[in-house]
């Protein structure tokens, strides 16, 4: 009952006429930048961050909490069309939709997807509102040991389960926790890592960080490499609507997508990729034609889409109730709380409350304006598609070095941007996944706080951590989800006993 | 080829890991744990990385087909280098809108545009339209520069 007057009061917040407008801008921009092909919504989010800069902090977060979600739907209409996944957790989504286009049913695909994202989203919504206020009693209770082992947790999940190589991973993490520790140290007020030079004591800002590894860094790839390979733009052809028949094999994966994206998201282990990847082999698993997977199968496009949304609904409740974010995305959202000097977590639902619900509200209706806004505009989104290469990265990088020189006027956040391309073209180079880098910058901050506090507080002892009954089991878990795959990857290669060597994958 | 990549990228990860734990020893204590702790982190890692590269290459690449990593156009790298290098030096006197529409103008070059004037006149539009968004809509502040008294 106290979470329902809790809602009400945040609709309130959410309903205002400005508000209203932020959140239908926050979409539409979102979806606009996000359906651009090579702009994954992790680099949305990034560059529009300095868009937001100038309203206050409720506005500007449900503006923001749109941009997301239109990034994220954004991503998928470039998969089906161009069959070029921005980012993993498209991947599934342009197997089967990609197909379906090529077979002259992109209308259908992309409504089955609008509509998917709608369901899933609207449900994993109201789970949000059902699951947070039970995360936030339980969250409340941690001290900085609790937060210290959760935050290793996160680090370790999302650098190892993630890529293809654990050690690749950890090295991007590492990577971006010393980017993190570059700068004056909050407690003691010590300059680190500086070399002298005055325009670092304020640290690398997360937009340089994030706009230089996605957008300079991919361009550079692009150019370097990919020069000569050419997109092939599927045509939308005959009705955008579903029949009957795409209606009746949707809605039961829309259901079981949503129910495999919100938990696995909120788990500092989700990200979407692993959702999406489950909701499409249980949609193959269950169809009564699975000889259609492969050739373009709608359900193949409605579970994965549905999976893909909750999942990054379950990750906003996991950054929201404890402060945790198991995306590079959610990072960057992370890092746009913080310009409002705000942290979220459990203190946020006690001392901010109408700005907690009002986000919470907007993201139901942030649900309803993306399927309004989307099914109608189809059109232009495929013009966006269409705009020559040249043209296009041209554009991006203007927007690009706008965000990165808007922060304060100078000239050496562009050198900065450029160096960080120049790392993002060579981890670009040799598949080191960017996204541990961002969470590790993020997120390493308040990690080395809270060891530092939960140190104080001990008085040096190390054994805080594993003493404390919280902190231990979060840190046995993270060591069994760091064993557990080797593990089971030997296991395997027992078994396989006799074949040479893996092949290579 | 790919080996030489490969073995030229462990050293570099090894090279960088020696720079970053020397500079972890400026700090004072309190301050310098968790530099320690990342250094030593990312030493181990340089070490694993140089030696799987040694070893056989990466484990578990999945190659992608597009991607041709033997034919690298060091040209389009280039003039987008300098493209965004130019736009550093000269924002501050040009001004934005000029600047940018250099470096879109060049980063299209780049990407094999040969239509000059188009990219031109594009990149001006661009630039002139993202300056009013933001400086008038949200209020941040962009170096107007040559084009100031227009």
């Amino acid at each position: 009952m106290e979470t329902f007057n809790a809602l009400i009061a945040g609709f309130g917040v959410a309903m205002t006429m400005q508000n209203l407008m932020l959140g239908f801008i926050g979409v539409t921009l979102g979806t606009l930048v996000g359906v651009l092909p090579g702009v994954g919504p992790a680099l949305t989010v990034a560059l529009l961050l300095p868009a937001t800069a100038s309203f206050d902090p409720t506005g500007a977060l449900i503006m923001f909490a749109g941009i997301y979600y239109g990034a994220m739907y954004g991503g998928s209409t470039t998969s089906i069309l161009l069959n070029t996944p921005g980012e993993s957790a498209t991947i599934m989504t342009a197997l089967e939709g990609n197909k379906m286009a090529k077979n002259g049913r992109a209308g259908p695909a992309l409504s089955t997807s609008a509509i998917g994202s709608f369901v899933a989203g609207s449900i994993s919504v109201v789970m949000l509102t059902v699951v947070a206020p039970l995360v936030v009693d339980v969250a409340i209770k941690f001290g900085p040991a609790e937060y210290f082992a959760v935050m290793i947790l996160a680090f370790v999940t999302v650098s190892t389960l993630l890529g293809a190589s654990m050690a690749r991973g950890l090295a991007s993490l590492f990577f971006g926790l010393w980017i993190g520790l570059i700068g004056i140290d909050g407690q003691t007020g010590q300059p680190r890592f500086t070399m002298g030079i005055p325009e670092l004591l304020d640290g690398i800002d997360v937009v340089v960080a994030a706009v230089g590894l996605f957008a300079v860094g991919e361009t550079l790839y692009l150019a370097t490499y990919l020069n000569k390979a050419e997109d092939k733009l599927e045509q939308v052809k005959g009705s955008i609507w579903m029949s009957k028949s795409d209606w009746s094999r949707s809605w039961k994966p829309w259901l079981r997508g949503t129910v495999l994206g919100f938990p696995i998201g909120a788990m500092p282990a989700g990200g979407s990729e692993i959702p999406t990847f489950l909701s499409y082999s249980v949609e193959k698993k269950l169809s009564k034609n699975p000889e259609e997977f492969g050739k373009g199968a709608i359900e193949g496009v409605a579970g994965p889409e549905a999976a893909n949304n909750a999942s990054s609904t379950g990750t906003l409740a996991m950054l929201l109730t404890i402060g945790l974010p198991t995306s590079a995305t959610a990072a960057i959202v992370l890092a746009a709380f913080q310009q409002y000097g705000l942290q979220p977590g459990p203190l946020l639902f006690e001392t901010q409350p109408l700005l907690v619900w009002g986000l919470i509200a907007s993201m139901y209706i942030g649900n309803v304006l993306l399927l309004i806004l989307n099914l109608p505009l189809v059109g232009l989104w495929i013009k966006l598609l269409s705009i020559p290469r040249p043209l296009l990265y041209g554009g991006i990088l203007i927007f690009a070095t706008l965000g990165a020189y808007g922060l304060r006027n100078s000239w050496f956040d562009l050198l900065l941007l450029y160096i960080i391309g120049l790392i993002g073209f060579l981890m670009r180079r040799y598949d080191i996944p960017v996204a541990p880098t961002i969470v590790g910058m993020i997120l390493g901050p308040i990690a080395e706080q809270q060891l530092r506090r939960a140190l104080s507080i001990s008085q040096g002892d190390m054994s805080i951590f594993v003493t404390k009954p919280i902190s231990a089991s979060i840190l046995l878990l993270t060591v069994a989800l760091v064993i557990g795959p080797l593990l089971w990857k030997r296991h395997l290669a027992k078994r396989a006993g006799a074949l040479p060597e893996a092949a290579p994958t | 080829m790919v080996s030489i990549a490969l073995a030229t990228l462990g050293i570099f990860v090894v090279g960088s890991t020696q720079d970053i734990s020397a500079g972890a020893g400026y700090s004072q204590v309190g301050p310098r744990a968790f530099p320690y702790l990342i250094g030593t982190g990312l030493m181990i890692l340089g070490g694993i990385l140089a030696w799987q590269a040694v070893s056989g290459g990466w484990r578990n690449v999945p190659m992608d087909d597009e991607t041709n990593h033997d034919a690298p156009d060091w040209v389009a790298f280039a003039i987008l280098s300098t493209g965004v290098i130019l736009h550093m030096a000269s924002i501050a006197w040009a001004g934005f809108v000029l600047a940018s529409t250099f470096l879109f103008t060049l980063v299209a070059r780049g990407f094999g545009s040969r239509r000059l004037f188009r990219d031109i006149i594009v990149g001006l539009i661009v630039a002139t339209i993202a300056f009013f968004i933001f400086t008038r809509g949200l209020g941040l502040n962009l170096p107007s520069g040559l084009l100031g008294g227009l």
